[in-house]
């Protein structure tokens, strides 16, 4: 296979950036979209250039890493997978292709289609725990979940954290990530002391960060590689307006 | 207290619970508003819509109905500028390529274009029929007079068509901002909330396609 490649280049956080097209040659349709960057990356760094910068790490659609907007689609064209899921065989020999970083004012691009997305690491530290006793293992079967809430945190729980859902949504809201750990957490008996403060201190973060406001077009659970529903958000929103309400704090 | 309220107005969940409920209040509104103007229909020469018009009017705790309404207007308009210029900022550099698979419609895209539509309409539908001291003698006969001439009609189809187009997105994004959603029952609120604006704008618009094809003979 053969492609055109335009792709965004930006040297650094501060600097501007522009889009560059590439053509690669010599791509295999069972190569992994990553691994056809990894191709034009060898092309690059041997006619002297300075290869593509982005995001990878497990390449088996577990960690979260990998990100990019591929023909303005998140994650790419397949439903339910991952950029290091997606395959050549998915596109046409001599197709264009326009890679971009994932947009949003709180996901900076920190070189060329690498973003920070350390905004997720702190609404995870505002929340996204259970207090536990430490000590020995506690008995597996000490606390009883009903099969529906351990299907519904599992389900949430399916959530790598890559940020697909801010790069769809319009506003680059981070809703369904936030949501998705409120549910999770809140699903489960361990979760339930800290369940309203988690809802409230999360969500305060979440705005904090300068994510958008969700505005209910599920862009984001048609992007999530984990298909993670837009009811969790609904349960957030339960969850954290059953808290103010109350009057707790966060 | 007060912390607790600003904490609930700042706060991205607590300014679209405000948005969801001042919306559905004012839904409710035009489901009593679309009732009463049904009477017009009535084939008796317009005197019971008109004394509808006078019972209403001459109500005593009318100025407190329209103070309450109008704080949930201004209430929605200015949290939605809020939200949407929050939303805006969100995102400073688009996306070159675009593409939408979710469940982004002509309406949600929209809310804001139609709500502006919506509120200029509002405006002149409330110097028409309210503020005209003229229409309150006669309310069937201002009426056919406004919406008997091709401009009233046009004025009236378009500000109705658009109050549908925001209610066809609004109405089920209430409920779930309100987190009153659930995977056993969300297609039949999706469903149910097209439906409630579909018998709105289509009640409404009753009375400019009526009026101005028959001259207006009520």
């Amino acid at each position: 296979m053969k492609l055109t490649l335009q792709i965004w280049r930006q040297p650094s956080a501060e600097a501007d950036g522009n889009f560059e097209i590439y053509t690669v040659g010599g791509v295999s349709e069972d190569m992994s979209f990553l691994e056809m960057i990894d191709q034009l990356n060898r092309q690059i760094v041997l006619d002297g250039g300075e290869p593509v910068a982005f995001d990878h790490d497990c390449r088996e659609g577990i960690c979260g890493m990998c990100s990019m907007v591929i023909n303005g689609e998140v994650h790419g064209p397949i439903k339910g997978t991952t950029t290091c899921q997606l395959h050549m065989r998915s596109f046409k020999d001599g197709a264009k292709i326009v890679i971009e970083p994932f947009r949003a004012k709180a996901f900076p691009v920190v070189k060329d289609l690498a973003v920070d997305r350390s905004a997720f690491d702190a609404i995870i530290t505002a929340g996204g725990f259970i207090t536990s006793r430490t000590g020995s293992a506690p008995d597996g079967n000490a606390i009883l979940v009903p099969k529906e809430d351990a299907d519904q945190a599992m389900d949430a729980a399916a959530c790598i954290g890559c940020g697909g859902c801010v790069a769809a949504c319009p506003n680059a809201a981070a809703m369904l990530f936030t949501a998705a750990k409120v549910t999770h957490l809140g699903s489960l008996p361990q979760g339930q002391p800290e369940r309203r403060a988690r809802a409230l201190s999360m969500v305060q973060e979440m705005d904090s960060q300068g994510f958008g406001n969700c505005t209910n077009e599920r862009e984001c659970e048609a992007a999530c590689p984990k298909e993670i529903s837009v009811m969790t958000i609904a349960q957030m929103n339960r969850d954290y307006l059953r808290a103010s309400i109350a009057g707790d704090e966060a | 207290m007060l912390g607790h309220l600003k904490q609930a107005l700042s706060a991205s969940i607590g300014k679209k619970a405000w948005m969801a409920v001042s919306g559905l209040l004012l839904v409710g509104f035009l489901v009593t508003h679309l009732a009463g103007n049904l009477l017009y229909f009535a084939d008796d020469d317009g005197s019971i819509f008109n004394a509808y018009a006078e019972a209403l009017s001459s109500n005593p705790l009318l100025p407190i109905a329209e103070l309450i309404l109008a704080t949930l207007f201004l209430a929605h308009i200015a949290l939605g500028v809020r939200v949407s210029m929050e939303n805006r900022a969100a995102r400073e550099v688009p996306y070159h390529a675009k593409a939408a698979h979710g469940g982004r419609t002509t309406a949600s895209r929209s809310m804001m274009i139609t709500g502006l539509i919506v509120l200029i309409f509002l405006i002149i539908h409330i110097l028409d029929f309210r503020l005209d001291p003229k229409a309150h003698d006669d309310m069937a006969g201002a009426v056919q007079a406004k919406l008997s001439s091709g401009r009233g009609a046009l004025t009236y189809g378009v500000g109705v068509a658009a109050l549908g187009l925001h209610l066809s997105h609004a109405i089920a994004s209430a409920f779930h901002t309100l987190g009153l959603n659930h995977p056993k029952y969300d297609s039949i609120l999706q469903t149910a909330g097209r439906g409630l604006a579909v018998v709105i704008a289509l009640g409404f618009l009753a009375f400019p396609i009526y009026i101005y094809f028959s001259g207006g003979a009520a």
